[in-house]
């Protein structure tokens, strides 16, 4: 008659470490929102003070495929205050809505994450000002609804939470029907995975 | 579930935004074809005009929109305009400069002057110094808005603004001496706000129109330039999208003449 000895089991020895150590795989990944402001200061024919630095309010919509790679949507509208001394079109508000489909790369360490992201869409204009305003021979704008490409990066904090980041990101844009024209956005954002 | 859910939600934020981004309300610019420039005093040391304006391009009434103008027409008992002064929000937009080199002599006085028409009425300050004349009366020009007269130096700018609140005034005005028989000078003088008088026939249901047609004199004693545009909202689209002119509105406004005695010998 055998009789099966008892499974060996460790003993724990050392008092729980206090300090927490994430483990981003525990993140969670797939879809996502973030919310962001912060500001659109443009460059260009339409820079130099013409169209001034704007607060801007934006909203993404995005998917990880993979750790490293996603896909997202990004709407962002800034307002701006026009400077055109001797002209009726001075001291106008004018707002500016950019919307892109983009795709974010993405490298994590720890906590901290750095990305790079990239896109085309189009850039609306609230009024049809700009296009009064002359400019090499034509006008700075021909129609209030153009193409925009561009990109940028930024940095990523992820909280102890398993859902919520923030960071601060910046990208830099090709305003093509804005006679060329470039913005650059800077923004502070909330992130919320679900 | 919980993501069906939350996707529904998010949905439902994005519709939101949208709908509201809808109403934004955007404004169009128009700006006048060409400056208005004005070379300074004429022969008789008056200061010269030139007249120069804004016909804004609003497109027809589709069959539903009017339909529901000859409803609102007949309920009420007058006219409903298709452009409506609560609708079709106006603010004209203008510079002045001083193109003179001169330091010792250059500086000089300049006026604005805006004159115009609704889809019913048109008021024009010349017809109206005409009549006067006519019927051997002296009378200073009255515009149906006129911001007070300003002095500027050789090679300075002044920026201005017809606002809003100005238009509807105006507006008024042109709609109660074309319509309503009120005294145009009561009209012009006074701010309805402020004293209502020659206002007393205007129907209180009655439908104000908008202007559509904006004229602007500049009046000056030195050599002078204006660059004006007019600002449009109108709440209902009503502005032409397309450049042709196939579904222009086209109105005939009558031209406003007052009424005036000759004196008595």
């Amino acid at each position: 008659m055998t009789v099966a000895a008892p499974a060996a089991r460790a003993q724990v020895t050392d008092e729980p470490n206090p300090v927490i150590f994430p483990d981003p795989a525990k993140f969670a990944r797939g879809l996502y929102t973030e919310g962001e402001i912060g500001s659109v200061v443009l460059f260009g024919p339409a820079g130099g003070g013409k169209v001034g630095p704007g607060f801007a309010i934006g909203t993404r919509v995005g998917y990880d495929l993979t750790r490293f790679f996603a896909v997202q949507a990004h709407g962002i509208g800034s307002t701006h205050q026009t400077s055109f001394p001797g002209m009726p079109q001075d001291d106008q508000l004018l707002q500016l809505y950019q919307a892109t489909v983009e795709g974010k790369l993405t490298y994590r360490f720890g906590q901290l994450s750095i990305f790079a992201e990239g896109g085309v869409g189009v850039a609306r204009l609230s009024s049809n000002l700009l296009a009064t305003v002359p400019y090499g021979g034509g006008y700075l704008t021909r129609w209030r609804t153009g193409l925009t490409a561009g990109g940028g990066g930024g940095i990523d904090y992820h909280s102890l939470s398993r859902h919520f980041s923030f960071g601060l990101r910046g990208s830099y844009f090709w305003l093509r029907d804005i006679s060329g024209s470039r913005d650059l956005i800077a923004t502070l954002y909330l992130r919320y995975t679900f | 579930m919980l993501r069906s859910t939350t996707l529904l939600a998010a949905a439902g934020v994005l519709a939101a935004l949208a709908g509201g981004c809808q109403g934004l309300n955007e404004p169009i610019y128009i700006a006048a074809p060409a400056a208005l420039d004005v070379m300074g005093t004429d022969m008789t040391g008056a200061p010269n005009r030139v007249k120069g304006g804004v016909v804004l391009r609003f497109r027809k009434p589709n069959g539903t929109e009017q339909a529901q103008l000859d409803s609102d027409t007949q309920r009420l008992g007058f006219a409903v305009p298709w452009l409506k002064r609560d609708r079709i929000h106006l603010e004209l937009l203008y510079t002045v400069s001083n193109l003179e080199t001169d330091p010792q002599d250059g500086t000089g006085t300049f006026t604005i002057a805006v004159d115009g028409a609704s889809e019913l009425v048109k008021y024009d300050e010349t017809t109206i110094a005409a009549a006067f004349m006519a019927a051997n009366l002296k009378t200073a020009p009255l515009a149906l808005m006129a911001p007070p007269p300003r002095s500027l130096g050789p090679g300075q700018t002044y920026q201005g603004t017809l606002r809003e609140d100005d238009f509807i005034e105006g507006e008024l005005d042109l709609d109660a001496m074309g319509r309503w028989m009120a005294p145009f000078a009561a009209v012009l003088i006074n701010r309805s706000d402020v004293n209502p008088i020659g206002l007393d026939m205007v129907p209180p249901t009655a439908v104000i129109p908008a202007m559509q047609e904006i004229d602007v004199t500049l009046i000056a004693e030195k050599h002078m330039s204006c660059q004006f545009m007019v600002r449009v909202r109108s709440d209902d689209d009503q502005l032409l999208a397309q450049s042709g002119d196939a579904n222009l509105f086209v109105p005939t406004p009558l031209l406003y003449v007052p009424n005036i005695a000759p004196p008595t010998p």
